[in-house]
């Protein structure tokens, strides 16, 4: 299906995200890990979050409590890492700054994922998706595949399918795969594979007869939005080839909250930056409150335009919080770490903050009320000072002492080094 | 024009190496003449790091490239985006662990070779065949 060239010259997406990433983070500077099973476990060393494919061969799922694997751990040779957000968080900044540098038009979707608006013909486009793919591997060590189509749906969908079909080599960009292709391609994956459509729509597609993607893709749009919602009509249209999914700035996951904008105009002082982060802080801050939850680690990012034809610089800051929190002064604060790293008389064109390992507020709001008057008097970084010196732990406020074991201090038995935050704990390498 | 004077508080997630190089102390009414001349401190992340994506910080353990001026206990700067060469010292994966060697490449074949006459080089078929893990672009050794 040949289009006019002025057709392949509108925008396409490009969707971006990283193979398993919590473990190739892990693997990135420990490569003893590299093809063992490997599972990450969430907070408190609850269950499986992230499987390497050697963990997923082994019939781990997502999920899966760690009590129930350990027993058999030590047979199957499976290692588990507990969440090193402090890593993740740095390693997340990393990987966007890099794709930053591909197209002005970048929504960072999740810690391990992002959507970018590509232009060009097929073969340009499939180039590009290979000199990111290759670029992200070797700046920061993680391996990533490229998914490129007209909608974000469909980018996504063409991920997937570079990520389970070796053939694409990691790359697929919709326009280049021949049409029959496509449609056994789409015959052959589930509808819940879908963007969009989530586990209990799928029993209600199943019974109007809709069980693969190419159902849905034939199914009437204008019947569905009737049956389910104009939500799921978009993606109907969308995996059609309509875009209907605009580009978004600001998204909560299960595990992360990023908070980011390309400004109109851009901001050239530090002082214009300090005013940005702290609204970002703000808003942030109330986006927490109104999930009921509290983060830990904050990561702070600037960007200059990758297209203008000045000085560039991607300044990041990865700040681990004293205690978890949805305080806006505290993250306002965490997130003016990044100020040393702003110079005057840049352009910046984005900015934004990513909070990671989140975790329920719980019942500690009477703690605010100390935790604000202690930060007043400098008590908060004299503590952040002696733990770090004598270790987690090794003080706390009386309040923040009785919690201990309960709801402050997670479970992180087996986290690896924060290898890129943390001076004390660098990744060693062997001169032997 | 205001000269930032006096000690910063740098937080633990900042970037790694903001250093203050103290600017000269101005007395009240006096105006410094070298105050025109203050052009921002010294930068190491600007000096040290060519691209903050790709450069990491690790640390050495052993002693087996003394002869490079690497010591146990030294940090590197290692720059995973650089090219290795012949000559370069560079992070290679070698059984599971990251290990500090300096790149040969002969007509014979790559050797990794230790700057200690206590260990023994390593050869390696092909260039194809090894992990390098980055380049190797600076030293912090402990005086």
């Amino acid at each position: 299906m040949s289009k006019p060239a002025i057709m392949r010259q509108m925008p396409q997406i490009a969707h971006v995200d990283v193979n398993c990433f919590y473990a190739s983070a892990e693997r990135a500077f420990d490569p003893s890990l590299e093809g063992r099973p490997l599972v990450v476990l969430s907070n408190n060393d609850g269950c499986a979050v992230t499987r390497s494919p050697e963990a997923k061969a082994l019939g781990i799922s997502t999920g899966d409590p760690w009590f129930k694997l350990a027993p058999r751990a030590k047979e199957w040779g499976l290692v588990a890492k507990s969440s090193n957000y402090e890593l993740y968080g740095d390693i997340s900044s990393r990987v966007m700054e890099l794709l930053g540098r591909y197209s002005a038009w970048l929504e960072v979707y999740s810690i391990d994922e992002a959507f970018l608006g590509v232009k060009g013909e097929p073969e340009q486009l499939l180039a590009l998706g290979r000199r990111i793919k290759e670029a992200v591997r070797r700046h920061v060590g993680v391996p990533v595949c490229v998914g490129i189509a007209p909608t974000k749906t469909l980018a996504k969908l063409c991920n997937k399918w570079a990520k389970n079909n070796p053939a694409f080599g990691g790359v697929c960009h919709w326009d280049s795969v021949p049409w029959q292709q496509r449609e056994s391609l789409m015959d052959r994956l589930s509808v819940e594979e879908v963007w969009g459509i989530a586990g209990r729509l799928t029993k209600r597609l199943n019974v109007l007869g809709i069980f693969t993607v190419l159902d849905l893709v034939r199914a009437d749009p204008v019947v569905i939005r009737d049956k389910f919602s104009v939500i799921v009509m978009r993606t109907v249209l969308e995996l059609r080839g309509t875009p209907c999914i605009p580009m978004e700035e600001e998204r909560i996951g299960r595990d992360q909250l990023i908070f980011s904008r390309s400004f109109a105009k851009p901001v050239t002082t530090v002082a214009g930056l300090r005013q940005v982060l702290s609204i970002y802080g703000q808003q942030a801050s109330a986006r927490l409150s109104k999930h009921g939850l509290q983060a830990k680690v904050l990561t702070a990012f600037a960007a200059t335009s990758p297209f203008r034809q000045h000085e560039q610089a991607y300044p990041s800051v990865c700040v681990s919080l004293p205690m978890p929190t949805a305080d806006p002064l505290l993250l306002a604060r965490a997130a003016h770490a990044l100020l040393p790293g702003i110079r005057d008389g840049l352009q910046y064109a984005k900015a934004g903050i990513m909070l990671t390992d989140l975790r329920p507020t719980g019942n500690q709001s009477p703690l605010k009320l100390f935790e604000n008057r202690h930060e007043e008097r400098g008590i908060g970084p004299l503590l952040e000072d002696v733990s770090r010196k004598f270790g987690r732990g090794s003080i706390g406020l009386g309040q923040a002492g009785i919690k201990t074991g309960l709801d402050w201090t997670m479970k992180r038995d087996m986290r690896s080094p924060r290898y890129t935050t943390h001076w004390d704990e660098l990744p060693l390498v062997r001169a032997a | 024009m205001g000269v930032v004077v006096g000690p910063r508080v740098i937080d633990a997630g900042a970037s790694l190496f903001s250093v203050l190089i103290s600017p000269v102390a101005v007395a009240a009414g006096f105006p410094s003449p070298a105050q025109d001349y203050f052009d921002g401190r010294i930068d190491l992340n600007a000096y040290l790091i060519k691209d903050i994506t790709s450069t990491f910080v690790v640390r050495v353990t052993g002693d087996s490239m003394e002869g490079a001026g690497i010591s146990d206990g030294d940090e590197l700067i290692v720059n995973r985006a650089l090219e290795p060469k012949d000559g370069s010292v560079v992070i290679a994966v070698l059984d599971g662990e990251l290990t500090v060697k300096r790149l040969r490449l002969t007509a014979s074949g790559v050797v990794l070779q230790a700057e200690n006459p206590k260990y023994p080089d390593i050869n390696v078929t092909a260039l194809s065949e090894l992990t390098i893990w980055g380049v190797a672009t600076r030293c912090l050794h402990h005086v």
